[in-house]
């Protein structure tokens, strides 16, 4: 993530290869952060991955930027997998979010990579909608994640990315969460008729309804299906420990939670 | 005392953000909109569909399904349901929607389950 060094390079002659040159330290001023006072190890094992001491110190940098420009919106700011920058935000602040990712000159993340959903039953607001963002400017990539109910609409972001169109139809089709004002929204994987959304957790492996081919009839005929499954349960762990060399680290380093360091009202 | 009174009332009352109506009786409106505009399809669907259906059928299938939700009550559950009730008319009016989609609401081929002794008796379910 170079929008640092295009700060820090300061001669506009020289910033398209500042960022294409990631790595030339005469142009990198870094800049001390927890993250460099911590001494990092050099990883020598050649199945994990290394992470970039300067990229994340970059990615802190950025994160808590953000979170200063928009505090009414960020509710955190999160590191997963080492290099991988994350902004927590409530479902009304999807479009001023978006579009200040989008348009803002230090970030210009211009394309929509993905909207992805995530069902969680046991949470209050049990569907998380993550929005994955690309910066082809900075060669940078950003995750924004928000959550929903079943019966809250979350506001379209179709007039700022017009990729959102289809991405948030299929978010429609498989998990039943609304978004106001969508030009068009209406199933886009399955069938006409079709009843339920699949990807939601209360939905049956089987489904509910079964198609065949019907002699008599001379058409495809829908019926209904018995459930042989009675009940799902999700037991998430799994029996054995699959990564063992990463059981003390955390999933998400956090780098910023403006909504807990505000005294509580 | 009566701030703290004050204060849980506005806990028990939750703001939500409604979908399209704001009170029951808007909601009513879409409703009976939805089931207006279903209703002056139906000849076209008898007349572009290849069903063997007539109006009447029609009319009675609509109403089944517009009873089978007259419980709802919770104003963006209607909302949502006239939305999807809406989307539905549309497959139908593009012709999206196919002769097995639209016979699919009659289901003829399904065998009703035996409920009472005798039925069950003849067909061997206890």
């Amino acid at each position: 993530m170079s929008f640092f060094l295009k700060r820090t390079a300061g001669a506009a002659a020289n910033l398209g290869r500042a960022v294409l040159n990631n790595s030339r330290p005469a142009m990198v001023q870094c800049v001390a952060t927890k993250t460099d006072q911590a001494a990092p190890q050099v990883e020598t094992r050649p199945t994990v991955a290394k992470v970039d001491p300067l990229q994340k110190a970059q990615l802190v940098d950025f994160g808590k930027y953000i979170a200063e420009c928009l505090p009414k919106f960020v509710q955190k700011v999160q590191l997963t997998a080492g290099n991988e920058l994350e902004v927590l935000i409530p479902p009304d602040a999807v479009l001023p979010v978006l579009s200040f990712l989008k348009d803002h000159h230090s970030a210009q993340f211009a394309n929509l990579i993905d909207i992805a959903g995530m069902d969680v039953p046991s949470r209050p607001n049990r569907f998380e909608l993550i929005y994955n963002l690309l910066s082809l400017r900075y060669n940078a990539r950003i995750r924004v994640k928000t959550y929903t109910d079943e019966l809250t609409p979350v506001d379209s972001a179709c007039d700022i990315f017009k990729a959102a169109n289809w991405y948030e139809r299929e978010i429609w089709d498989m998990y039943g969460v609304f978004f106001a004002n969508h030009p068009d929204l209406r199933r886009i994987l399955t069938d006409y008729g079709f009843e339920g959304h699949p990807f939601r957790k209360d939905f049956p492996l089987s489904g509910y309804v079964e198609v065949r081919y019907d002699d008599e009839q001379k058409r495809v005929v829908v019926e209904p299906l018995e459930l042989a499954q009675e009940f799902r349960r999700f037991e998430l762990s799994a029996p054995w420990e699959q990564f063992p060399n990463f059981r003390g680290n955390p999933a998400a380093e956090e780098v910023t939670n403006p909504g807990d360091d505000k005294p509580k009202q | 005392m009566a701030g703290t009174g004050r204060e849980t009332v506005r806990a028990a009352i939750r703001q939500v953000r409604p979908i399209m109506s704001t009170d029951f009786w808007e909601a009513r409106r879409r409703a009976l909109g939805l089931y207006k505009a279903f209703y002056r399809y139906i000849p076209y669907i008898v007349k572009y569909f290849d069903i063997p259906k007539t109006e009447n059928d029609c009319r009675w299938k609509i109403r089944e399904y517009f009873y089978k939700n007259a419980c709802v009550t919770d104003i963006r559950v209607i909302d949502l349901l006239v939305l999807k009730g809406y989307m539905e008319l549309k497959e139908i009016t593009h012709s999206w929607s196919q002769k097995g989609h639209i016979m699919a609401y009659w289901q003829p081929t399904v065998e009703r389950k035996p409920c009472d002794f005798i039925c069950k008796f003849l067909t061997g379910v206890d």
